[in-house]
């Protein structure tokens, strides 16, 4: 039976993305907000909003929950999403919990153990080992794989506590550094060590499964251009993957769901390797993704309505050989950041906010013009989602839709990405995870363009200031632009 | 008129229902077709080319933005030139965005040398380092570990 209402625990585009899901279903909403999310477009928008203490604390979600009478918890992605025992609170607060089971979320959760699961599901992983307690276990274990080698955090992620090792000089260092920062992190220092693949590509699976043991997987999203291990453009189809590697990568992916009894949506993330077309197993994602709009638009399937459906115990129709990619799909994560400036988040109040329209364009944000955008959270803005016919006509219009979206007040990464689109090697397909720290230069022009100095002169005449005089000349026209009485907005 | 932006500046001659505008010996006639106040939107005619263009001010500072490019201008008001009087020279460090002080390693009058790390900055979970723009003393700690702070709120003062 379809719910009556839902809290939905998380803030931001995902919270209002989730929002017009439950509209549309008829479902009434729950939105929770922080201090500093008060005014924010996600409090705003839902039937009721709840102030709680933080998103990451469990005890003010529930009562939340309590006090609205919600029966189900949508958590987002981020925050407490992948939280097995947030799952469990849930579930015994007698409430649904729309994801997979806590089972699910706690056996994918740990990337030795799950890693482990995948071997026994004869699903392909990276050549590599877990469990390693002394130096001497690491320098056998990196001398066995090969170099060079990658050390990285048992229960990490976001690139935290990990390391690329060329040599065994430099593996000590690399043990101590990152089992520090995975302990800061994550509060688990485990590390595990394994083949490091150059100029890899990451591809992910999408994955959906009902609680009536049908699962399929919805086709990939290539998610190879990123900065410091966070995606800034992801497509599908992957320009890499051939029908026979993405029906075999497909097959694997819904395997490794298997292997954990998976329901609801889930992303499997590989690594392929772009010479061999290997492919490896590298985790789960047991929520829904920030890039699920992109299998929306290919697929024609409304992901978060679809969570909610089969939550409420719903069957998933549709076999494997029922679905197809439509066109192509690519989305542009518009952070608040400064790429000149090493990608230092930017915070302010958004003096202009312009999103682009017309057919295929599709903007999931959270925000609106004069909204803060604070330090508190995460730097996203908005999802910029094309769809077009094919690959070159989707670049296209996403170089065409970012021209016209314009933010004010915070700096973004529009420009960056406009560069990165327009960047042969995008063209080609050729970009891997390491490529804009690696071959990327980016040369924003130094100087304004004397049509943005004259552009601002211009405006300038235009503000009611004491100390500026329109001048005489135009004074006389009387439909002049430069007699508005409103002024610009100062 | 001038206008000046940073470094450069703007000669505006109103010719009629146009402006005369140069920079430099960069020249150009500009008419403003249309303005929309409400969205800061200006269409212009820049010597036959039609240009649009989306301007908002926050005090001193505009920001441009045409064919989805995005440019920060900081206009110089009365006659005073830019550059000289930056941060470097008067030493006073100031916040680049809102954020919490996460550490401060000096003390008031404890000698500091060019790129020594002042004070850490945590914000939106980055670390920013603060770092002394030359050699000096600190002369004053505007601020303490755990403070919250704004953009450009001073957080400590080194003098040489």
């Amino acid at each position: 039976m379809m719910f009556k209402k839902i809290l939905i625990a998380n803030r931001g585009e995902i919270a209002v993305r989730i929002m017009r899901a439950c509209k549309e279903l008829g479902v009434k909403t729950v939105a929770v907000y922080s201090d500093a999310d008060k005014n924010s477009q996600h409090a705003q928008l839902a039937e009721e909003a709840l102030p709680i203490e933080s998103y990451l604390n469990v005890d003010s979600l529930l009562r939340a929950a309590r006090a609205s009478g919600a029966d189900a918890v949508h958590p987002g992605y981020g925050f407490l999403s992948e939280n097995a025992s947030f799952a469990l609170a849930v579930e015994s607060a007698t409430l649904k919990f729309i994801g997979p089971s806590a089972d699910s979320i706690r056996a994918m959760g740990d990337k030795a153990e799950s890693k482990i699961r995948m071997k026994k599901a004869g699903v392909p992983t990276v050549p590599g080992f877990e469990g390693l307690e002394s130096e001497s276990d690491f320098k056998k274990a990196a001398k066995e794989i090969g170099y060079p080698v990658l050390v990285k955090a048992a229960a990490g992620g976001g690139g935290k506590g990990m390391r690329v090792v060329d040599d065994e000089a430099g593996l000590g260092e690399a043990v101590q550094s990152s089992a520090r920062e995975a302990l800061n992190s994550f509060g688990d220092d485990r590390l595990l060590v394994e083949k490091y693949i150059p100029n890899a590509h990451h591809i992910e699976f999408q994955v959906f499964g009902d609680e009536h043991g049908n699962l399929v997987h919805l086709f990939e999203r290539e998610c190879s251009t990123q900065r410091r291990y966070q995606k800034i453009i992801e497509e599908t189809p992957s320009p890499l993957l051939t029908p026979e590697l993405r029906k075999q990568m497909g097959e694997a992916a819904v395997s490794a769901a298997r292997a954990v009894n998976y329901y609801n949506a889930g992303t499997i993330e590989f690594i392929v390797d772009p010479d061999t077309l290997q492919y490896y197993f590298l985790e789960m994602n047991t929520r829904l993704q920030v890039e699920h709009p992109i299998t929306e638009a290919i697929t024609g399937l409304d992901l978060a309505q679809w969570q909610i459906r089969v939550a409420a115990g719903e069957h998933f129709p549709y076999s494997q050989e029922q679905l197809t990619q439509r066109g192509h799909a690519i989305e542009c994560r518009v952070y608040a950041e400064d790429p000149a400036n090493g990608f230092l988040p930017s915070a302010g109040k958004l003096l202009q906010y312009l999103e682009p329209r017309g057919l295929g364009i599709r903007v999931d944000s959270g925000f609106r013009a004069s909204d803060e955008v604070t330090h508190f959270y995460d730097p996203l803005l908005a999802k910029l989602i094309v769809h077009a016919e094919n690959r070159e006509t989707a670049i296209q219009k996403m170089q065409a839709a970012l021209r016209e979206f314009v933010v004010h007040g915070v700096t973004t990464n529009i420009d960056f990405m406009q560069a990165v689109l327009s960047h042969p090697d995008f063209a080609e397909g050729k970009v891997s995870t390491k490529w804009v720290e690696d071959h990327f230069k980016w040369n924003p022009p130094a100087e304004p363009s004397f049509e943005s100095l004259i552009a601002a002169a211009l405006a300038d005449t235009l503000v009611p200031s004491s100390t500026s005089q329109v001048s005489s000349s135009n004074e006389i026209d009387p439909f002049s632009p430069w007699k508005n009485p409103n002024g610009f907005r100062n | 008129m001038k206008i000046t932006f940073d470094n450069t500046t703007l000669e505006l001659k109103p010719n009629g229902k146009n402006y005369e505008v140069a920079l430099g010996d960069k020249t150009a006639t500009v008419e403003l077709l249309r303005a929309d106040a409400e969205r800061g939107k200006l269409d212009l005619l820049i010597d036959g080319e039609r240009v649009t263009a989306y301007v908002s001010s926050d005090g001193a500072k505009r920001w441009v933005t045409i064919n989805g490019r995005t440019s920060l201008l900081t206009k110089q008001s009365g006659t005073r030139r830019s550059g000289g009087a930056g941060q470097a020279s008067t030493g006073a460090l100031t916040a680049p965005m809102p954020g919490q002080v996460r550490a401060v390693n000096v003390s008031e009058g404890e000698a500091v040398t060019k790129g020594q790390t002042l004070l850490v900055l945590e914000a939106m979970k980055m670390e920013i380092r603060i770092q002394a723009p030359m050699d000096g003393v600190v002369k004053s700690l505007a601020v303490k570990q755990g403070q919250t702070v704004e953009r450009e709120q001073i957080l400590v003062m080194v003098e040489n």
